[in-house]
């Protein structure tokens, strides 16, 4: 006798909805995407969730499942044996319908970052350990789960006024290249908004990639801003010279 | 539901890697729109591991990456198109460097190159084993400093043409379920592979073959659709990708006598030969009972060492810990062959063009060929971005010297007709079991192994199959986000592909690459050093065409390994 598990799924759209329980018999090593196509194929042809690749290297499936932002293929039912599993769409995007939400603010977002500008033609000469680093930013599968449990996204909804881990990343990825010549610190303190994050670390968290986000490209990033714009000694030197980049429009502090 | 009508010069459709490669080449003067069934970012161009080809050392040479892939083809390639490939490798790397990618590094600071199946000589350039997502942001960040138009998440249905020319596509809107028509004067389809034919493949829920089937049924032929890649090694269950550059480390693999069984197949090069070659070994260990229960033999990682698995090989020490519960630094990973790639497509020649005016295909979804009756390992990414490349420099061409047809607005109504009568369908059988069944044939009959009497049995199956079709529904009448609706019509295109491979594995009477047939299990290069194409005659039937194999300084010899 197969065990059964209980799914609650959010259905709706955005004028509103309710979750809706399904009943799907257990196999092992099942992960929670393939009890919903279960509930697709047999109870609800009608269910709406975007699924891509069942591998974790498409960032299609995200959603909140028992209120922690998670992947759909990466996550194993038998981690909540006994339990309801509650399946919401991200909360942090507009729903469109059931368990797809529109995250099209991201790709537009992704626009606002000035280009990559190399400072001589390739082939390049670089060693394994700056591109270690790189590499790392390199593993996001733009799944948006840390924009989805940023706070300052989430709670505050400060879309226009922080990028949002996902965009520090992309960020750092360029900034960090050795022989990039592009200069982010200004758009990282101005109208990317780093100085929104408040190092909570709950990006690093749900990165289903485990990038070290915040470690790795968000106080990296903080001390480059705080390094132009906030060191006296820089801030003495500059008063000197006509082109002084200007401190940022102080932004309010949003504690999470 | 709406009908509505776009206009652009050039269309691309598919925005994988090759889709977004010809997207860039297109002339910035002419207004260009990439359309793509998923969110950009999502196609399966991302999950590529491994590594590009390209002959970059001092001591290697194009031309021996020529003769590695036409060997490797089992002699079907295209000599010239594999020549042009090989030869604008090393420059597809540098361009791809220069635009942002990060490969893997020698300690002399260069490029690292590591071993893949079939090649003489280290050459596949990597960025640790997650090469297909570093190039692909890559070019999407290329994609947004042009400010290439996406129309993200529009499902493209047939292609409109006025005689023998290409006015255009009628695609369905997924977010409005309104009914689209795209009008252009040039059409590139980058639309990927066709995994879905199988229960068993590494390819994602989309890799429908769309593309295929649409050009397809508009007249255009297919190319060596006989020729399904099985990639040796997957993790059983849902057949997750388990990239060659485990092997190309130097991972072993293990029968259940701990015996290194690719001895007996491939005394060179072990478990760095070809992909037929390995998957036929594997096939054939677990037929005669060497394998373990459960169908799989083992891949031995362990003497890599943990900074090699966990930095080299990190997705699959991640997905065998996740999917398995297995750590490869202090256990062997169960493995099984999947389908893995359709060497088969649009018939098309070396510069991306087709017998369609103004229509042209590159990537997975086309046959140039290059990689004739087996690809091997990291040239499809190199295929995605040279012939990508020369679908946009050849559709720019066109579009400045012909103005086009007139979007003919039948193909928009045809399209909206349909699916207004299967929405009005009632009490009909569900896709679903349809579907299932015909993935079901495809993997038993017209598998690993093959011949004459489970082929016929499975063209047989396919012919009901496509009966039953006709009659089935869907259950969600609704619009928006209706992919009841897309598994329909997927599941159509994937039938009108299982017929052409099919009947191609059936006619091909010999054994040529991952082609291999039990009851001709020779090669037969007096009769079928051919391609085959396939298109529909006036009565919606299977026609088939000969083209010669285009041979310039290679002579097809005996392959081993």
């Amino acid at each position: 006798m197969s065990e059964d598990i209980v799914l609650s799924i959010y259905r709706g759209d955005k004028s509103g909805g309710e979750e809706v329980r399904y009943t799907v018999p257990l196999t092992p090593g099942m992960v929670v995407l393939d009890a919903v196509h279960y509930v697709q194929a047999h109870e609800a042809q009608d269910l709406a969730v975007r699924w891509n690749c069942k591998a974790a290297h498409c960032g299609s499936c995200g959603a909140e499942i028992n209120g922690r932002p998670k992947l759909l293929c990466k996550t194993r039912l038998d981690d909540y044996q006994g339990q309801v599993v509650h399946i919401q769409p991200m909360q942090t995007f507009p729903i469109i319908k059931d368990l797809v939400s529109d995250v099209s603010w991201n790709y537009e977002t992704a626009k606002k970052i000035p280009a990559f500008q190399l400072s001589q033609s390739a082939p390049l000469q670089m060693q394994q350990f700056d591109v270690d680093r790189v590499q790392e930013f390199h593993h996001c599968i733009e799944c948006f789960l840390c924009q989805d449990t940023c706070h300052v996204l989430r709670d505050h909804d400060a879309k226009d006024q922080y990028f949002g881990p996902r965009f520090m990343v992309k960020i750092a990825e360029f900034e960090m290249h050795p022989r990039e010549t592009g200069d982010r610190v200004p758009l990282l303190a101005k109208q990317a908004g780093l100085d929104m994050c408040n190092v909570t670390k709950c990006c690093t968290e749900v990165c289903p990639q485990h990038i070290r986000i915040t470690d790795n490209a968000i106080i990296p990033l903080k001390e480059r801003v705080a390094d132009q714009y906030w060191d006296p000694l820089r801030a003495l030197f500059r008063r000197k010279k006509t082109t002084t980049p200007t401190a940022p429009d102080s932004a309010p502090t949003i504690r999470g | 539901m709406a009908e509505i009508l776009q206009r652009y010069d050039v269309i691309v459709i598919g925005a994988g890697l090759a889709g977004m490669r010809a997207a860039l080449e297109v002339d910035p003067r002419l207004s260009c729109a990439v359309i793509s069934k998923v969110y950009p970012v999502r196609s399966h161009s991302v999950a590529a591991q491994g590594g590009i080809n390209a002959a970059l050392d001092p001591e290697d040479n194009w031309k021996d990456h020529a003769f590695d892939t036409i060997k490797g083809s089992d002699y079907l390639a295209d000599q010239d198109a594999a020549e042009l490939m090989c030869e604008d490798a090393p420059r597809v790397v540098y361009e791809m460097e220069h635009w942002g990618t990060f490969f893997s590094r020698r300690p002399d600071g260069r490029i690292a190159q590591r071993s893949f199946g079939g090649q003489g000589y280290p050459r596949a350039c990597y960025a640790a084993d997650k090469t297909g997502r570093a190039l692909y942001q890559t070019l999407f960040e290329q994609s947004v400093r042009r400010n290439i138009t996406v129309l993200k998440e529009f499902f493209v249905m047939s292609l409109a043409t006025v005689e023998d020319q290409v006015a255009g596509v009628v695609c369905l809107e997924i977010r409005t379920g309104a009914v689209v028509g795209i009008a252009a004067k040039a059409v590139i389809f980058a639309t990927g592979g066709a995994g879905m034919l199988y229960l068993r493949t590494t390819n994602p829920y989309i890799n429908t073959g769309d593309g295929m089937a649409i050009a397809y049924r508009a007249g255009v032929a297919l190319k060596d659709m006989e020729f399904v890649q099985f990639h040796p090694t997957t993790l059983p269950g849902m057949n997750v990708l388990i990239t060659e550059g485990a092997r190309g480390e130097g991972a072993y693999l293990y029968n259940r006598d701990h015996e290194r069984f690719m001895v007996n197949y491939a005394e060179k090069l072990m478990e760095v030969a070809p992909r037929d070659i390995v998957s036929r070994a594997i096939e054939t260990e677990i037929n005669q009972g060497r394998g373990f229960d459960g169908g799989y033999v083992l891949l031995d990682l362990r003497h890599l060492g943990e900074n090699v698995i966990k930095h080299r090989l990190s997705e699959i020490y991640d997905f065998a810990i996740t999917y398995k519960g297995i750590n490869p630094v202090q256990e062997p990973v169960p493995v099984q062959p999947g389908q893995h790639y359709m060497m088969g497509g649009i018939a098309t020649n070396k510069y991306a063009e087709t017998t369609l005016v103004g229509f042209y295909a590159a990537g997975e979804c086309a046959a140039v060929s290059v990689h004739g009756a087996n690809r091997l390992g990291a040239n499809s990414l190199l295929d995605t971005l040279v012939f990508g490349r020369w679908a946009g420099i050849q559709a720019s061409k066109f579009v400045q010297s012909n103005p086009g047809v007139e979007f003919p607005t039948e193909a928009l109504r045809t399209q909206s007709a349909l699916i207004r009568e299967l929405k009005s369908r009632h009490g009909a059988e569900p896709y679903g079991p349809i579907r299932r069944a015909l993935r079901e044939t495809m993997t038993t009959k017209v598998g690993t192994f093959r011949d004459a009497e489970r082929l016929r049995q499975a063209l047989d199956a396919i012919e009901e199959l496509e009966e039953r079709y006709q009659r089935a529904g869907i259950h969600d009448r609704g619009d928006i986000f209706n992919y009841d609706l897309i598994g329909f019509i997927e599941t159509g295109f994937l039938i009108d592909l299982g017929k052409v491979v099919t009947t191609g594995a059936l006619m091909r009477q010999e054994s040529r690459g991952a082609h291999a047939r039990t009851d001709y299990p020779h090669r037969d290069d007096q009769k079928f050093l051919i391609h085959y194409l396939f298109s529909p005659n006036s009565r919606g039937q299977l026609s088939k065409t000969e083209e010669p194999v285009v041979i310039t300084h290679y002579e097809p010899k005996e392959r081993k390994y």
